[in-house]
């Protein structure tokens, strides 16, 4: 730049040079450097001032302690999900050039177009995703509050805008992201100066906004319609180090911000009814904090829903496996936008079409990233396939109706066949029996395909491969896949992507597919014809309870038959057991290659609780067994039953599994313990139980191992089968409710008849006995010690440590016995032994032993030198870190699958989330280009009650805000109009109903709408829709209170008027209208206008509603009497959320919802018409008159001569001889006249000057003479001092001498 | 009728509650409201304990919008519900633990009533929490003394002695350390029923606190109950329960349970003995309400002499915060 070339040389003040050159300059000077002259002047560096001393380190310590912040606990995952970069600003002001300069800077690719959000690797543990936020409000409110970094572009040319300013407000209403400013469009100034200027006017409103001293970027030209390179890749670099602070917000609520969007919606219902919910799946990094299933979300722009189903897929923008390397190669610059056509995949309005090549990026990235890879090629392979999913897409079937191919025709064709199946057997519509149909066909149709598939994925070397489950969960899917009209074979990509991630199939949700897919299963397995001959029978029971399952009436009817439990319990035991064989058989059908080892794999996966040996089948068959026994141990009935079931399930599994021969085993085992368990129910007689104790202990230790592995089943597990078993039955409305203790009705039943948290005690140990005593007794102090906490131990090292010490009072030296000596006192043979054997590794114990020593030294070192300096602050911060820590190392070695049931999905994964009951407007109008959130809700924040805000208007806004005028407010995830009242708290703590906002004040506001957390911000605007160019924000504020009842008043006077005036007694009418209103009001104050303050007394008969008043002084008939009454407020339930994504594709930023009254009348053009009354009027006042006062006569003579009104006689006019003629002077006369006057003002002058000057000379005489006065004054001080100096001396002498002389005296005395 | 009851104390805790009953009293309709709180009263059903709404009031206390104070009428010891004395020695500090302390947490016995008739009256206060503290509970320690109550009301005095007598007898074979109070009410506090009782509580160096209690039957319902022999189970009773051992004693696993669930986004660890019934359908509503899994790993003690096995619970928490709180 032209600038630094005209810069002047200017000497460096800092660094190492200009150390250097100052110090040789000191030392020329012989001055030395800084602690010389600290050695040189010791006085200069002494205390000087205590007072100031305190003050300075108070300062200090102030400006210490305000730089802390309130520590929180990281709960950032190790894998932190993509940064959200939104870049922000007004219209033609370069945010998608930026955008795509920055992923060419990162990616070396080019992306056409861009919608949607992009993600993006910029480094080694650093991933981008970066959206482009327009200038709609609705747009720029959701992603504030997504954003982790903000990149605002400004146009130097142009200045700041109101966007911009908006952007800020919004920032800082719902956490303050980073923000980082941008200035483009700088090469249309031409004068340099004028640039500068305009850089440094802009540099410092940012900073005023944002914070001092906040990064703002310049980017100068363009070249070839993008920005410099250089300045880019400064940007970029600048991104890439940035550090976020935790908002609290984002990380207390689970947010998704999507980038793909699927529909799963059956084609045939929205055949039937195009405008039917619909069912969609949204993919994206889950960011924020755990996401559970199930849990309620909020999408702002469409609404609250719950989650119908979650689950992880591979990432798809992952991050280099290791991080040894300088620098990303090529291979792992990855990017990721599926709205924008990198993923593979593009959405137009009406069809998704998948890239297929060319696109070399393409290729490369599904090499590298995708795992299921070969399934992508499975598809490329399957042209037909790829039509057909272009045409099936759910776009096209609804927008324009009638192109569907032969091919779409046939599949159509094939559809109906399907639903007819569920009609007849089902007149509810559930999905899962829908599933079970086309699974079937499913299957048929995809078994060839699925075999190699298979083998693909065996080959494949993804997480343990288990081909079972996987297949299951596959099936499930493809289930629903086929909803999309038979799009499968496309789709079987995504089904096999979920695959991976539906393996956490871990009991429950093995079962419930187990429980959906039974039925097909076994018919599958009758179609590839593949049925062992064992089976076959247990196949038909089986079918005849699928049978029973399907038919809903026949159903139902069984079930009240099967209400008897032996049964129940049977039937449901052999629908568990063919379950497992069933499945075990699909395994080994479908791939009879590596059968075992996959069955295994699963079986580890599902069992996954401890005992990876035991067979999946058998732990749930344990967890059955125990049930059993609770059962028969309460109510010992029916063994028989479960024997015979028992029994059966034994040969079955034998039939089935004869390779795995400790399952047998176990089975056994089992199966005596339960008879053990019987007899002993049986024979509880205490004496018996004594005789047999050890053997009891012993069977409770073989119980307790063998029932606690399954206790988590015991616990989750049959709740699951609850769940299947509820919803099998899915009569009743419950939905998703279920109840959790249906099967073992035992306990429930237990639990109807007292529910009770004690834990009774059926069978009392015999304390008596020495062998029980025993086994508690070192949980007490006087018990035996672990070897780290004895206390003899532990005196024992501290003796070695400091063992040498010297008694100081006795001067006795003790002296530790060196722990060598020690130990070969001990045990001598021992160490010979071991010296003979292994003579080296006894002086590495040796050293070790001293190390370890060393290493206790030093940190009781450590820590009482710590101890010294810690703060409060500290130890807090200490102890979030450790528990940071913790929260990490808790679940770090279980797989995905666990980590996700016990701590939910935890950011940084990328999820599919599936929402059922999507209004279709949603994917109808679907627009890339308007960011979808998906915000996790907490526990009770789905709620809708009443909200208390401090609210103040935002001081750009022009007007002031009307109670109970619609207002929309954007609060948590959420945007909704809603009716604000506003008040204000009086000092007595009632809150006043306001007509309005107060100018420049806060004020309090309640809503009635969703429950926030209190404490979060808010902003209000009037409306979203269409751009105004004045500033937008009309109210920011906090949540200060949630609450189920509202306490604002109004006031509400009431008047009356008087009818009878006695002295201060009067008679009121007119404020009430009956005796029992007044006798409400009795004792109350009330007042005049004139300010007459009275009592409400008693009712009176007639006039009704009449009462008796007092007052402190008699009323006039034309007073007003009024009480203050304080009246509550309703405060109108209106909530309504801003549906704008609902909109269609080019006017989403058109939502209008509730109009206020002032609009309505503007529009209809109705003039508000007003109360005569309260209509001002000019105020007429007539001239009061006053009579004279008139003193009577009798009066007048008695009053005093003083006080008599005088007779004062007329005064007539002057008679014209009494006139004083007036002086009419000569010319000469006025002449004189004329210089006397002029003299006398001279001679007056004159003596005022002389006056001021004696006074001066007053003054000066007076100021001398006191300082002469002062002077004679400290002379005699100095003098009588001297005087007394040496009476003092003298008097001191004497007293010396007189002790001198009577010393002895007095030390006698 | 103590539903009823119960219904009504929820009714009094809380704003804003709908509770619709149908006329033949089979289905309840409850939407819950917000916590409230503040100082009240309750006369709780003598067919339970106080125990009984006591226990509930513990979970909700610490969420409420101001802070609760409440006196309770009704039956303190029984011998279905635990009783008051022993969610006074065992849920307190289990609170304290979580971060809900202060001056204002206590319970206190007025008077005692037994059953069938009643009479008792306590006050039990509560603060208020925005938040709870993780807890990280696995470490029980060993039990250094045991402390107890036995009480007596309107029998001789000399019952709660002998009482004493005998449970020293047994626990003195484990620990020196025991001091058992004795407890005799009279005239307006003893409440309108005869009985007596004993609650006794161990307590280890690290603050862990196990409970057991037995309380004579009610008059006019079953045998004459010597207080010998009553002292005597409750020793071992309370063996039974060192037995089981573990973080918290099993009257008060589902509390424990409940608070790591509604701490922070943090992990909570507390080891437990082996799991109640109750502990374990809590469990399971827990699930279903929170969709919170714990994480169940079985600990069998690496000694022989520890006592049986036990259970560590390990969960995140749901990052629950009281939302009725209100702020300035």
């Amino acid at each position: 730049m032209e600038e630094k070339e005209k810069k002047k040389h200017r000497a460096k003040h800092s660094g190492p040079k200009a150390e250097k050159k100052r110090k040789r300059y000191l030392s020329d000077l012989g001055i030395g450097d800084e602690e010389n002259a600290r050695k040189r002047n010791p006085k200069a560096f002494t205390v000087q001032s205590a007072m100031r001393m305190a003050r300075t380190f108070h300062r200090t310590q102030d400006l210490k302690t305000k730089k802390h912040h309130i520590p929180v606990v990281d709960r950032t995952p190790l894998e932190p999900p993509p940064v959200v970069v939104v870049v922000v600003g007004p219209p033609k002001v370069g945010k998608s050039t930026v955008i795509k300069c920055l992923i060419k800077n990162f990616t070396r690719q080019k992306l056409v177009e861009i919608r949607g959000p992009v993600t993006i690797v910029s480094g080694k543990k650093r991933r981008l995703t970066i959206i482009e936020c327009g200038c709609d409000i609705n747009t720029m409110i959701d992603l504030a509050k997504v954003a982790d970094l903000v990149l605002m572009l400004i146009d130097a040319s142009f200045g700041f805008e109101m966007e911009t300013f908006e952007f800020l407000n919004i920032c800082q209403v719902h956490g303050f992201p980073k923000i980082m400013g941008v200035l483009t469009h700088l090469d249309t100034f031409k004068n340099n100066k004028q640039l500068r200027k305009t850089k440094k006017k802009l540099k410092h409103r940012f900073w005023t906004e944002v914070y001092p001293g906040a990064k703002l970027f310049y980017l100068s030209g363009m070249v070839h319609g993008e920005y410099q390179k250089q300045e880019i890749h400064n940007l970029g670099r600048f991104i890439s180090v940035m550090k976020f602070r935790p908002l609290t917000w984002q990380t207390s609520h689970p947010y998704v911000l999507a980038d793909r969007m699927e529909e799963l919606t059956n084609p045939e219902d929205v055949r039937i009814n195009p405008k039917c919910d619909r069912k969609i799946s949204l993919y994206g990094y889950l960011r924020g904090a755990h996401l559970k299933n199930k849990s309620q979300i909020h999408m702002p722009g469409v609404g609250d829903f719950t989650v119908s189903d979650v689950s992880f897929l591979p990432d798809p923008c992952a991050l280099p496996e290791q991080q040894k390397k300088r620098s990303l190669n090529e291979k792992e610059k990855l990017v990721y936008a599926p709205l924008s056509g990198v993923g593979g995949i593009v959405y137009d309005k009406d069809a998704v079409y998948i890239d297929l090549g060319g696109s070399h990026a393409h290729e490369k990235e599904e090499e590298e990233v995708r795992p299921n890879h070969e399934l992508v090629q499975s598809l490329i392979s399957t042209h037909s396939a790829i039509d057909v999913k272009m045409a099936s897409s759910k776009v096209s079937v609804f927008m324009d109706s009638n192109p569907l191919g032969s091919e779409d025709v046939g599949q159509e064709f094939v559809m109906p066949k399907e639903e007819r199946q569920i009609d007849s057997k089902t007149g509810r519509v559930r999905r899962k029996a829908l599933f079970e149909e086309e699974e079937k066909e499913n299957d048929d149709a995809v078994s060839d395909e699925d075999d190699d598939q298979d083998e693909e994925e065996a080959a494949m070397s993804e997480d343990g491969s288990n081909g079972d489950a996987e297949e299951e969960s596959d099936r499930e899917l493809l289930g629903e896949e086929v909803a999309l009209g038979r799009a499968k074979h496309l789709k079987a990509e995504v089904a096999k992507e979920e695959a991976v991630n539906e393996l956490p199939a871990f009991a429950d949700s093995d079962d419930d597919l187990e429980m959906s897919s039974e039925g097909e299963e076994g018919k599958t397995a009758l179609e590839e014809n593949e049925m062992e001959e064992d089976d076959d029978d247990e196949e038909e029971e089986q079918r005849t309870y699928e049978n029973e399952s399907s038919d809903s009436e026949f159903e139902a009817a069984s079930k009240r038959v099967a209400e008897s439990k032996p049964y129940e319990i049977n039937s449901e035991k052999r629908s568990q057991d063919l379950d497992h064989s069933l499945k075990r058989k699909a395994a080994l059908t479908t791939d009879s290659g590596n059968c075992t080892a996959e069955e295994a794999s699963e079986e580890a996966s599902e069992s996954e609780v401890e005992n990876s040996s035991l067979d999946e089948g058998d732990g749930e068959e344990g967890s059955h067994d125990e049930l059993d026994v609770e059962e028969s141990d309460r109510k010992g009935f029916q063994h028989t039953q479960t024997k015979e079931a028992d029994s059966n399930r034994q040969t079955k599994l034998k039939a089935v599994e004869a390779e795995d021969d400790d399952v047998e085993n176990l089975l056994r085992e089992e199966e005596d313990y339960e008879e053990k368990i019987d007899f002993s129910a049986d024979t509880t007689g205490a004496l018996k139980w004594k005789e047999d104790l050890i053997q009891k202990a012993a069977q409770a230790f073989l119980r307790q191992q063998r029932s606690t592995p399954s206790l988590r089943k015991l616990i989750y597990g049959t709740a699951v089968e609850d769940e299947d078993h509820e919803s099998e039955d899915a009569g009743d409305e419950l939905g998703g409710l279920f109840r959790v203790s249906r099967p073992d009705k035992a306990s429930k039943q237990k639990a109807n008849a007292l529910d009770c948290s004690k834990f009774l005690i059926e069978k009392l140990q015999d304390w008596d006995l020495e062998e029980v005593m025993s086994s508690i007794r070192d949980c007490f102090v006087t018990g035996k010690w672990e070897d780290d906490k004895d206390a003899a131990k532990l005196l024992e090292e501290d003796e070695e440590l400091y063992g040498d010490f010297e008694d100081l009072e006795t001067g006795v030296v003790h002296k530790g016995k060196p722990a060598a000596e020690d130990d070969e006192s001990g045990s001598e043979e021992e160490e010979e032994d071991r010296k003979t054997s292994k003579p080296e590794p006894e002086e590495e114990e040796k050293k070790k032993e001293r190390m370890d020593k060393k290493r206790k030294l030093k940190e009781m070192f450590d820590a009482e030198y710590d101890e010294g300096d810690t703060t409060y602050f500290d130890d807090l911060k200490e102890e979030m870190h450790r528990q940071a820590q913790l929260n990490r190392a808790e679940f770090e070695d279980q797989g995905d699958e666990t980590r996700v049931q016990y701590e939910g999905f935890r950011p940084g994964m990328y999820v599919r989330i599936e929402i059922e009951n999507v209004p279709c407007e949603f994917v109808l109008n679907f627009d890339p280009h308007y960011p979808v959130i998906l915000g996790g809700l907490g526990n009770s924040e789905g709620n809708v009650g009443y909200v208390q805000l401090r609210l103040k208007k935002h001081r750009w806004y022009k007007k002031i805000l009307k109670t109970r005028d619609p207002l929309i407010l954007s609060l948590g995830w959420r945007r909704f109009q809603t009716i604000p009242m506003f008040y204000i708290e009086d000092h007595n703590g009632r809150h006043r109903l306001l007509k309005y906002t107060p100018q420049h004040m806060h004020c309090g506001a309640t809503f009635w709408g969703p429950i926030t957390p209190q404490g979060t911000g808010f902003l209000a605007v009037q409306s979203v829709s269409g751009t105004t160019p004045d500033f937008r924000i009309a109210a920011t504020g906090v949540v200060l209170d949630l609450d189920k009842s509202i306490t604002i008043v109004k006031k509400l006077k009431l008047t009356g008027f008087p009818f009878k005036i006695f002295k201060n007694t009067s008679f009121i009418k007119g404020m009430f209208n009956s005796q029992l209103e007044v006798a409400k009001f009795e004792g109350a104050a009330i007042r005049t206008v004139s300010g007459i303050r009275g009592q409400i007394k008693k009712a009176l008969r007639t006039p009704v509603g009449a009462f008796r008043a007092t007052f402190e002084d008699k009323l006039l008939m034309s007073d007003i009497v009024f009480v203050r009454t304080w009246y509550p407020v309703s405060i109108p339930t209106f909530y309504n959320p801003v549906t704008s994504l609902l909109k269609a594709a080019g006017e989403k930023d058109s939502w209008s919802g509730m109009k206020t009254t002032g609009q309505l009348r503007h529009e209809r053009g109705i003039k508000l018409k007003q109360n005569k009354d309260s209509l001002y009027k000019p105020i007429v006042r007539e001239k009061r008159h006053f009579n004279k006062l008139h003193i009577p006569k009798a009066l007048q003579k008695a009053l005093p001569f003083k006080n008599k009104p005088k007779n004062v006689e007329k005064k007539g006019k002057t008679p014209k001889d009494q006139w004083r003629p007036a002086v009419i002077r000569e010319p000469h006369e006025k002449k004189i006249s004329a210089l006397l006057s002029a003299l006398s003002t001279v001679n007056n002058y004159k003596i005022r000057k002389a006056k001021v000057k004696r006074r001066e000379q007053l003054k000066e005489y007076l100021k001398v003479k006191q300082k002469e006065d002062e002077q004679k004054f400290k002379r005699q001080k100095e003098a009588k001092k001297k005087v007394y100096r040496i009476l003092g001396q003298r008097e001191k002498k004497r007293q010396k001498s007189s002790l001198k002389g009577s010393g002895k005296g007095e030390k006698n005395m | 009728d103590f539903e009823a009851s119960f219904i009504r104390l929820i009714d009094k805790v809380t704003n804003g509650s709908r509770i619709e009953i149908n006329q033949t009293g089979t289905t309840l309709y409850y939407q819950p409201g917000l916590l409230y709180g503040g100082s009240l009263e309750h006369d709780c059903s003598p067919s339970r304990g106080i125990g009984y709404y006591l226990e509930s009031l513990l979970c909700l206390a610490p969420f409420m919008k101001h802070p609760l104070k409440i006196v309770l009428r009704g039956v303190t010891n029984d011998q279905v519900d635990p009783s008051v004395d022993v969610l006074k020695a065992t849920a307190l500090p289990l609170l304290k633990k979580f971060g809900i302390d202060g001056e204002s947490l206590e319970i206190k016995i007025n008077r005692r009533g037994m059953p069938p008739k009643g009479g008792g009256e306590i006050l039990f206060a509560c603060p208020v929490r925005k938040v709870l503290q993780p807890i990280q509970f696995t470490d029980p320690g060993k039990i250094k003394r045991i402390r107890g109550t036995a009480y007596s009301v309107r029998v001789s005095p000399q019952m709660a002695n002998r009482m004493v007598e005998s449970a020293r007898s047994i626990l003195n074979k484990f620990l020196p350390d025991i001091y058992i109070y004795t407890d005799h009410m009279k005239g307006v506090s003893s409440g309108k029923s005869p009985g007596f009782g004993m609650c006794l509580t161990a307590e280890t160096i690290n603050g862990t606190i196990l409970s057991a209690e037995l309380a004579s039957n009610p008059q006019g319902q079953g045998a004459a109950v010597l207080p010998e022999e009553l002292g005597q189970n409750c020793a071992k009773l309370l063996l039974e329960e060192v037995y089981r051992g573990g973080c918290v004693d099993s009257t008060n696993q589902s509390l424990a349970l409940l608070l790591m669930t509604l701490g922070q986004r943090d992990v909570s660890k507390v080891l437990l003995g082996p799991l109640s019934p109750y502990t374990i359908e809590f469990l399971r509503h827990l699930r279903s309400f929170f969709q919170i899994m714990f994480k169940i790993d079985t600990k069998t003690p690496e000694e022989e002499h520890m006592g049986g096995e036990k259970v560590l619970m390990t969960c995140v928490g749901v990052g629950f915060s009281n939302l009725s709180k209100t702020i300035r």
